[in-house]
Parts: structure tokens; sequence; C-alpha cells
């Protein structure tokens, strides 16, 4: 569904490679994490993957980005956004500011398909109960809190049913509730055969909803693998990525975590592996 | 400031479609205009412009804002016009006087005045800004327009909270608010310089998000919002756009003085 | 009609409206005040929808952030006392950074703004934006935006147009009178002297507007100067035709 070959990118008018080399391949309906310290190119990456570099910002790519079949280089924007949606980092920005209301700003995208009204009026009433925002379908986007902004940022892309969904530290201003409903309705879409990209500092809650993780550092694709290898290395810590408090609470226990075991990045696996380490 | 004009309301003209009273407002202000009578515009303004104004509810609210914007400009309009004017004067006082076509022409002016600004804020009393836009793009101006004007109306109290952060933050650095022209304008630049900057460069994000919402597709729209309308309202504005039509050129060709 | 016939048309309904008044003298009193109005509001309309039409996703999400920027600055200028207005530096920023077109549409919408949310008796000098923004998208063109003193030169230029463009609306619409005592009363004093309410609009324009317009021609250069090489160059009218010097300004972020 995403395909990367030895993808390289420079932004305009800077010296410096910001991606570098980068191969991987995502298959329909993965659920993949992105981690990384600030700065390693998160962001550019998710806009590789959903066609604005170089539709929007130019730049020079080296290498080849192939997604839902097509060749991002050659296929124009409008036709690729119809099967990618992007979330990008600040909600203010993704506001549209066409709309007044929430239901509208909604509706935006799905107005700018051309979908027939009556569907375009049922698909938002599904996105504003999925996310819990039905309270605020008529305020003004601008008067939400950034968290509840974010929630209609991620709605407005929802609801347009795209098959490959990025999203770039989705829930950077959410309280613990909201990223978990988040995190659940993305969960929800990777069961319904969408390719979600997740940038995000949340190792925890990643950890328990990712298939794969990629840790993107100084703009190279250091690691990939699935949540219990990539989150549990010890490189982690020394990239500026940091770990799960399951993680660090096993390195802490030291001789009390069981000798042989991997180390643990979910809940379930640190209540295991301690209770087999009790005497 | 920028003031939020619109106040929800349940009258007929609240529940018009925005474009009839958009068509009500240009109609008065092009007939208001088109002679020099007197008597037209004052006809206008009593018995159009104030019933209607009672009929929504806003005629209080109407009349003080006609007189912020429109009593200092018409005060001064007669103090200037009426010692000014060039003809002989109508009373002599020394070296000044008062003249009659200046007074006749101060009033017509104030009167005008008077219509082109009651009849946009009728319509900005009772419409919401961005039910004006979409009832203008169910009726064929362009999406982009009607994107450009809500967009710049919603982002202007943000800029504005921002320019105040940034003002108290350089106030409590220590910098003093100058006083004199040029210390004024040296004030404004590590404020507008920062407060620009930091504008712009949001510009690129904004533009992927509406790209990413479709912004950029050629596929026929529809709408979400429905704004009602009737047959009654839609003659109503055929006849107003024939009025409009004819009145200008009546007035063009002289028919009308 | 294509988008370039239209802003055409607009620029031709403008002009008529101008010459006709300027030849016929029809008096304030009589249809001069309706033509300047009717012939200003059809073409801003015109201008407006046909620069609209041209604009490409990048131009029209940099024109509301531009739009704000001419709002909430005006306002500070306002609040800070300055006998300047410096409400259109976003117009001209978007006018070199995009083009004609850009600069055209930023200025008639920011008047159909500030009439929604602030003052609608501001709405009649709709062209006199567009105009500001339209010369800032030709001097950008021109080069004029590569050293300060041409930019400043190209503002009081510009000044004396836009004068020249609103006096019509001053005069006939608004009988020579502002909310500013002392314009109005350097209008009166020139009537005083005998020259004709439109003559003495255009002098009293011609008294304020070039400086207004220096300065926000220069703020709007230093404005651009200090943003990244990179911003500057995302704008394809701005790489066509090399609006701004190479190797000035600040790299990088
Ligand atoms: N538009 C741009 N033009 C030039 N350089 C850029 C641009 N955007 C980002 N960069 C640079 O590219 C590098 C990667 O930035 P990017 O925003 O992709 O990092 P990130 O991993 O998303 O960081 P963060 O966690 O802070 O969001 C940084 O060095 C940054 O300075
Ligand atoms: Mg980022």
């Amino acid at each position: 569904m995403i395909r990367l070959e030895s993808l390289s990118y420079r932004y305009a008018e800077t010296p410096t490679t910001v991606l570098r080399q980068i191969s991987l391949t995502i298959p329909k309906g993965q659920l993949v994490g992105v981690v990384g310290p600030s700065g390693a190119g998160k962001t550019t990456l998710a806009q590789v993957m959903s066609g604005f570099i170089p539709h929007v910002f130019g730049g020079e790519v080296t290498g080849a980005v192939t997604v839902a079949g097509r060749s991002v280089r050659n296929t124009p924007l409008p036709l690729l956004v119809s099967d990618i949606g992007l979330v990008s980092q600040n909600p203010f920005n993704q506001l549209s500011g066409a709309k007044f209301s929430v239901a509208e700003e909604l509706a935006f995208g799905l107005e700018n398909l051309g979908v027939p009204r009556g569907e375009m009026v049922s698909r938002v009433d599904e996105t504003l109960r999925r996310l819990r925002i039905a309270h605020l379908a008529e305020r003004s986007p601008y008067q939400l809190s950034g968290g509840q902004q974010q929630l209609v940022a991620i709605g407005s892309m929802m609801v347009m049913r795209p098959g490959v969904l990025v999203l770039d530290e989705p829930t950077s201003q959410l309280d613990p509730a909201g990223s978990g409903l988040v995190f659940d309705a993305l969960g929800e879409l990777r069961e319904r055969g969408v390719t979600v990209v997740l940038i995000e500092h949340k190792l925890e809650q990643l950890a328990e909803v990712a298939d794969r993780i990629l840790a993107l550092v100084d703009g190279e694709l250091r690691m990939d693998g699935p949540p219990s290898t990539v989150l549990a290395a010890d490189e982690l810590a020394d990239w500026g990525i940091g770990r799960t408090r399951f993680t660090a609470a096993a390195v802490a226990a030291a001789t009390h975590w069981p000798c042989g075991r991997p180390l643990p990045v979910t809940l379930a696996e640190a209540a295991a592996g301690f209770a087999e380490g009790a005497p | 400031m920028t003031q939020d004009f619109y106040r929800p309301g349940t009258s007929l003209i609240h529940r018009w479609n925005p474009v009839t009273t958009l068509s009500l407002s240009l109609t008065l202000v092009v007939t208001a205009f088109a002679s020099q009578a007197l008597w037209l515009p004052a006809a206008l303004l009593v018995f159009v412009v104030f019933p209607a104004a009672l009929v929504s509810g806003v005629f209080r609210r109407l009349l003080a804002w006609l007189a912020r914007f429109l009593l200092p400009v018409i005060l001064l309009l007669f103090v200037i016009q009426g010692l000014y004017h060039q003809d002989g004067p109508l009373l002599d006082l020394g070296p000044v006087g008062v003249h009659l076509d200046g007074v006749l022409f101060a009033t017509r002016t104030a009167l005008r005045l008077l219509v082109l600004t009651g009849a946009f804020l009728l319509l900005l009393f009772t419409t919401h800004p961005g039910e004006l836009m979409t009832a203008l793009v169910a009726h064929g101006m362009p999406p982009k327009i009607s994107y450009l004007v809500s967009a710049t109306m919603q982002i202007v109290p943000a800029f504005r909270q921002r320019a105040h952060s940034i003002l108290d933050a350089q106030r409590a650095r220590g910098l003093r608010t100058a006083a004199g022209p040029i210390g004024r304008v040296r004030a404004l630049v590590p404020l507008v310089g920062p407060l620009v900057l930091g504008a712009l460069s949001e510009v690129d994000e904004r533009a992927v998000a509406m790209e990413a919402r479709a912004f950029g597709a050629t596929t026929r729209r529809t709408s979400y919002t429905v704004i009602a309308d009737s047959a009654a309202q839609r003659v109503s504005r055929w006849s107003m756009l024939v009025i409009t039509i004819a009145v200008i050129v009546l007035s063009a060709t002289g028919v009308i003085r | 009609m294509r988008p370039a016939a239209k802003i055409a048309a607009g620029t031709v309904v403008v002009l008529a409206t101008y010459v006709y008044l300027v030849l016929e003298r029809p008096g304030a009193s009589g249809t001069g005040a309706l033509v300047a109005l009717a012939g200003y509001l059809l073409g801003s309309v015109l201008i407006g929808l046909g620069a609209v039409d041209r604009l490409s996703t990048s131009s029209v999400t940099l024109i509301p952030v531009a739009m704000a920027i001419n709002i909430v600055v005006g306002q500070l200028a306002l609040a800070t006392g300055i006998p300047l207005y410096l409400d259109s530096i976003g117009i001209v920023i978007a006018g070199v950074l995009a083009g004609p077109a850009a600069g055209a549409a930023t200025g008639v919408l920011t008047c159909v703004i500030w009439g929604l949310t602030a003052n609608p008796t501001i709405m009649p000098f709709a062209v006199t934006a567009a105009e500001i923004g339209v010369a800032a998208g030709l001097i950008g063109m021109l080069g004029g935006f590569r050293k300060p003193w041409w930019a400043a030169l190209a503002g009081l230029l510009t000044g004396v147009v836009s004068a020249l463009v609103s006096a019509p609306i001053s005069a006939f619409v608004y009988g020579g009178v502002t909310t500013s005592a002392g314009t109005t009363a350097i209008t009166g004093a020139f009537q005083a002297y005998g020259a004709s309410l439109f003559a003495a609009t255009t002098l009293q324009g011609l008294l304020s507007d070039p400086l207004d317009k220096t300065v926000t021609f220069t703020v709007a250069f230093v404005i651009l100067l200090a943003l990244p090489a990179r911003f500057r160059q995302r704008f394809a009218f701005a790489r066509r035709y090399r609006v701004f010097a190479t190797g000035v300004g600040s790299e990088g972020r």
C-alpha cells in the first residue's frame, strides 16, 4: 500500500538532506507507529507518504514513492488526496476556516469531493459520535480547546474515508481519555482495512495498538520491527526517544526481571514478567 | 475593533435568504444615490430601512451604530460644506457665511450616507456572515471567495490575541510604550515583525491542510448546509435587480434628476 | 468569461468611470455619486472575481493570512495613535509574493471584510485597495523589491495613484468628509481657495496617501527581507519574475 525505495529528500533552498535512503513497504491494513526525536524528519516523512512532498513543498526527491499503487510523483495531487489523508501537527492550521460550525467543518472535504448531501450528513453524524464530539457540532471550531480542535482535525480526515491515513502527533494536546479515544478509533480503522501511519510520542499507547514501529533518527530509518522489539531496544533512550514506563521498570528492577526474558513494552508483558520473577 | 454585528433572531428578515437581504440593501443604496431630490433618500430611510429594522428588532442598535459611524461625519459635512461652498452666502457672518447650496449639498450627502450605512447594517445585523457566504456560493459565487472571507474573519481574533501576548511579553521585558509619532512607529516594529513572520510561516501548513481536504479538486461541489429560499423571494430578487438596473439607466441618461 | 477578461473588463469599467467623472464634471449632486459608486462597485466585483479565479491553492491560503495582517496591524497603528493607516501591508506582501491578481483579491476582500466586521462605510474604497495590490505585484515583477529605495519610491507612486483613484469616492459619495477632522479641514481649505470638491479631495489625497504608502511599502520590504528565502521562493510568481535579489535575507530556520 505504501512503498518507499531508497528515498532521499532535501527541502528547496537548504543544503541538508532531511531523509536519507529510506526503503520500506507497508501492506494494506497495517497500523505503523513512527517514533523519533525532534527534528528527526518525522513530519517530512509524513508529507512524503501523503504526496505533499514534492507537490506542495518542492525540493529534491530521489528514489521512488508509491502509495495505493500510484507513483506519487506522477499523480496529480487532487487524485492522490482522494485516497490519502494527512492530519498535520498543528490543529489550528488544520481547520479550514471556511466554516463556522464543527459539523460544517467536518463536511468541508466531502463537499469538495462532491459527496451527495444525504451521505454527507450520515458520515458527519457517525464521525461526531465516534469521536464523542456530537455536543460540539454547532460550536465554532475556533472557540474550542486545542484538544477538541485536534479531534475535529482527525474527524475531518476520517470522514473522508481514505484508504491510507497518516497522522502527525494527533494526540499532542489531548488528555489520556481523549488520546485513548483516538487510538481506539484508529484501531477500528485498521480492522476495516485502512492503512494507518501514526507519528506519536506516547510510546505506551502506541505499543498497545501498533503492528509495527519505525524508529527515525537524523533522517535515517534506524529500526523497523514489531513494538515488542523496537520499543524495548536499548538504543531508544540514547536517541532521545525514551522508553515506556514498563520497560523502564523492568530495567530498574534489574535482577528481579527474569533473566533472558525480553523487556516489556505493555502492561500485560510487564505483569507477566514480574509475576514470573516474583519469588 | 471587530464587531459581531449579527445576533440570532427569528424575525421575518432573519429568516430571509441572505441573498434577498443583500439585494434589498444594494437596491436601497443605488436608489438613494440616483436622484438629487432630498425626499427620495429620506423616504427610503423612513419607509424602508427603519420599518425593516423595527420588524427585525434591531432598530435601537441601528440608530446607535448609525450615530457612531456617521454623526461626526455629518457634523463635519455641514460645517465644511455649509461654510465653504462657492456661491453667494445665505447668511453673512463676516469672514464666514452659510451657503444655501452648501447646506442642501450637505443634507443630501448626509441622507444618502444614512441609507448606505443603514442598509448595510440591516444586512449585517440580521445575517450570519457564514450563511451569507454559503448562500452566495449557492448562487454561483466561486467557493474560493467564500473561503477567503470566512477564513480571514476567523483567524483575525486569533492573530489579535497573539499581538496582545507579544505586546505583553515586550512590556514585561521593559520595553516602554514610547511617546511621539516616530517613537511609536519604532515601538510597532518589534511587535509587527514577529507577528507577521509567525503568521506567514503557517501558510505552508494551511495549504497542505486545504489540499488534504480536496480543496483543489475539480469535481462538482455539493453543499452540506441548505439555506431556505422561496419562490416569492426569488421573484422579489429579480424585481429588485430590474429596479436597480432601471434606476441606474434612467439616472445616467438624465431621465431622473 | 475568462479570468483575465474579467480583470480587464473590471479595470476598463473603473478607468471609464474615472475618465467620465473627470471629463463630464457631473457634480456631486447629480449623477456623479451614482456613477462613482456603481462604476467602482461593478469594477471591483469584476476584478475580484477574475483575480480569485487565477489563484493557486497556495496563493489562496496566503490571502487570509495577508488580510489578517492588514486588519491586525491596521488596528495596532490606530491604537498607538500614529498618523498613518498602515492597513495595507498585507496587500503589498500578497501582491509581491503571489502576483497582481493575488494582490487585487487581497485588496478587494480586505475592504469587504472590514465592511462585514467593523465598518460598512469603508466598502466603496475597494477599488483603491485593489489598485495597491496590483501595483505591488507589477512593481515586484519589475524588480522594485530588490532594493529598499526602489520599494519606497514605488510606494510613493502607488500612493499618488491611490489618491487619484479614491478622490471621486471621497468627493461624490462622502462629500469630501472623512472621520478625521484634520483631513476634512484640508479638503475644506482647498475648496475655500476655489478648488472644486473633486479637485479638493484629490489634492487632500495627494498630501496623505503617498506618505502612507511609502511607509507601507518600506515596512513590507523589511518584512519580506526577514522571511526565510525558502518561504519567498515557495511562490511560483516570485520565482518566475525573480522578484527578490538572490543571496539577500536569512537562510534556514
Ligand atoms: N519547510 C522546510 N524547509 C526546510 N527545512 C525544513 C522544513 N521543514 C523542516 N525542515 C527541517 O527538516 C528537518 C526535519 O524536520 P521535521 O519537521 O520533519 O522533524 P520532526 O521529526 O517532525 O520534528 P518534530 O518532532 O519537532 O515535529 C529539521 O532539521 C527541520 O529544520
Ligand atoms: Mg514534526
